[in-house]
This record gives structure tokens, C-alpha cells and sequence, in this order.
């Protein structure tokens, strides 16, 4: 098969290919949110909450865009259905990306002393639903992704910048650091890809399956991490 | 200067004490732990409600605490909670 016939052959199977990856991705998050579950209810450690809180997010994201959506991938859908799946997914996947961030700095915001009783609701958390929400709104007035992209090139960018604090301060003692910070930057292609697909190459077959080839390095290294650093 | 204890680590020497004890009153725990009164009553109360600990009356009347199954568990599970937290930078 040529590379031609391969794409046409990625094409005509676009949807069976969207609902495996999101089974994949939701499969992933399902075990990353139910390992940091049983660890922070163990340690009572509020960065283990925000972390679980990101895969929660993340999973929930990909169920409605791959998996409820996925009917509009075989079947036709009202404009309705399209916007509220889209809308539903742009805030799940930003507040995932936003409790990842806070997952690292939660420090700097909360006591140790005094947790917060809820790390769903609490103030803090609140500041970032309304930004998710702002965000949501405006891509849905204008019916575009424009807003959730930028939002997440910048956070990415941070937590890059984060990611890579951590690693130069924990080198050779904690391994996982490494990964960490590579899957940031990954993320952050992932992101800046996404955008380029959406926005100037409308949503290009070939990219979007290089962004979820990333996206499931991303995850499964994630994974890895997690069972790595859990097991005795 | 020493370093401040981690909320983790705190929780985790108080543990270590009570294990270490089997059975032990409020204030030996109080010195053991190297914590203010009022931080000391904060933790004891949280260890308490997620019950990695639990309190008896001995035949004197006083208070002993003493540790759970779940607070064996996290003493146990120290290290790799530990390791967790470090390799993911929380």
C-alpha cells in the first residue's frame, strides 16, 4: 500500500480510529485516577488529590468528545448535539489542564496545615471553573476552538517551565521527573499542532493522527509513572 | 537551620511514635511529636477523623492513643507515597 492509499485508508476509517483512541485514553485515565484515588486517601496529600482530580478530568473530556460524540462520527447529528459535546469537552479538558497545574503548585496557595475540605470545590478551584467557563462561552459565541487553544499553549508553556524546575532540582534522585517534564513538552506540541490543524489546515487528517499518537505517549507515559512509582 | 517538616512527614513521625509505643498518652505523644499544642491538637484531631488512629481510657481514667489497621498501612506505605510525591513534583 502506498502512502496515499494509507491515508485514504486512515480517512475512510477516521471515526473507528477516533472511538479507539479515546477507549485507549479513557482506559488510561480510569487506572491513573483509581491508583492516585487509593494513594491520597492513604497519605492525605492534597497534590495526589489535584493530580487524580487532572485525570479525572481528562477522562471525562475524552469520554464525551470520542465516545458520546463518536455518534456524530457514523451517524448525523443536530448542530445542537455538536455544540453541547464540544462545549462539554472544552471545559473538562481545561479544567484537566488546570488541575495539573494546580497539582504542582498547590502549595503556594493552600496550608498544609489546613487542607481544604473539597479539592472539587473550594475558592481557589473556583477562579479556574470561571475561567473555563469564560473560555467555553467564547468559543461558543463564536463557534470556534481559538480560546481553549491559546488557554492551553499558555498553561502548557508553564507547566513546561514548571516541569523543568522540578527536574533540575530533583536530577538523578527521582527519575520520573524526567518524564514529567518531556511529557509537557509533548503536551505543548501536542497543543500548538492542534491548533495549526483546527485553525489553518481544517483539522488535516495526517496531523490530528500525529497529535493522537502524542497524546497517547502522553498518557501512557503518565502511566508508566504512576505504576512505577507505586510499586513495592 | 533544619528543614520544616512536610504536613506528610509530620504525620508520619506521629505515627511512628504511637507504633513505636503500642499505647500512649497525649502528652509524651505532645514532646515526641516537636509540635505546638495547638498544631499538635489539629493533627491528632484529623488522625482521628480518618481514623488512622483511635483512643481508649485506661483504668486511671486518662486518654492513650493508639494506631489503626489504615495508619499501619500509610507507615507502610511511607516510601512509596513518598517516592510518588517527588517523582511527580507535588
Amino acid at each position: 500500500m502506498d502512502l496515499i492509499g494509507f491515508y485514504n485508508l486512515l480517512l475512510d476509517n477516521r471515526g473507528v480510529i477516533k472511538v479507539l483512541y479515546g477507549l485507549l485514553i479513557v482506559a488510561i485515565c480510569l487506572i491513573i485516577v483509581s491508583k492516585t484515588h487509593k494513594l491520597f486517601h492513604l497519605s492525605l496529600h492534597q497534590g495526589i488529590r489535584y493530580l487524580r482530580n487532572a485525570f479525572l478530568f481528562f477522562g471525562i473530556a475524552f469520554f464525551i468528545r470520542y465516545l458520546i460524540a463518536a455518534y456524530g462520527f457514523f451517524y448525523p447529528t443536530s448542530a445542537n448535539f455538536y455544540l453541547l459535546t464540544k462545549s462539554l469537552f472544552e471545559f473538562f479538558i481545561i479544567m484537566g489542564g488546570f488541575f495539573l497545574l494546580y497539582s504542582l503548585l498547590w502549595k503556594k496557595f493552600e496550608s498544609e496545615k489546613n487542607p481544604k475540605y473539597s479539592s472539587l470545590f473550594n475558592f481557589n478551584i473556583l477562579a479556574f471553573y470561571l475561567m473555563a467557563l469564560l473560555i467555553v462561552i467564547g468559543d461558543y459565541l463564536f463557534d470556534t476552538y481559538s480560546l481553549m487553544f491559546f488557554s492551553q499553549i499558555l498553561l502548557f508553556i508553564f507547566i513546561s517551565i514548571i516541569s523543568s524546575i522540578n527536574y533540575r532540582r530533583g536530577e538523578g534522585r527521582h527519575k520520573f521527573l524526567k518524564f514529567y517534564f518531556i511529557a509537557m513538552m509533548l503536551s505543548l506540541a501536542a497543543w500548538i499542532l492542534n491548533a495549526v490543524s483546527a485553525l489553518l489546515l481544517n483539522w488535516d487528517i495526517g496531523i490530528m493522527i500525529n497529535i493522537y499518537i502524542i497524546n497517547m505517549i502522553i498518557f501512557l507515559l503518565f502511566l508508566y509513572g504512576v505504576i512505577k512509582a507505586i510499586k513495592k | 537551620m533544619a528543614k520544616k517538616r512536610e504536613r506528610f512527614e509530620v504525620i508520619k513521625d506521629i505515627l511512628q511514635v504511637i507504633r513505636g509505643s503500642r499505647k500512649i498518652k497525649p502528652t509524651r505523644l505532645l514532646y515526641a511529636s516537636n509540635l505546638s499544642p495547638q498544631m499538635f491538637k489539629s493533627y491528632i484531631d484529623e488522625l482521628l477523623e480518618k481514623r488512622f488512629i483511635q483512643s481508649e481510657t485506661d483504668e486511671k481514667g486518662k486518654k492513650l492513643f493508639f494506631i489503626t489497621k489504615k495508619g499501619n498501612d500509610f507507615l507502610e506505605q511511607y516510601q512509596i507515597i513518598d517516592n510518588f510525591i517527588k517523582n511527580f513534583g507535588l
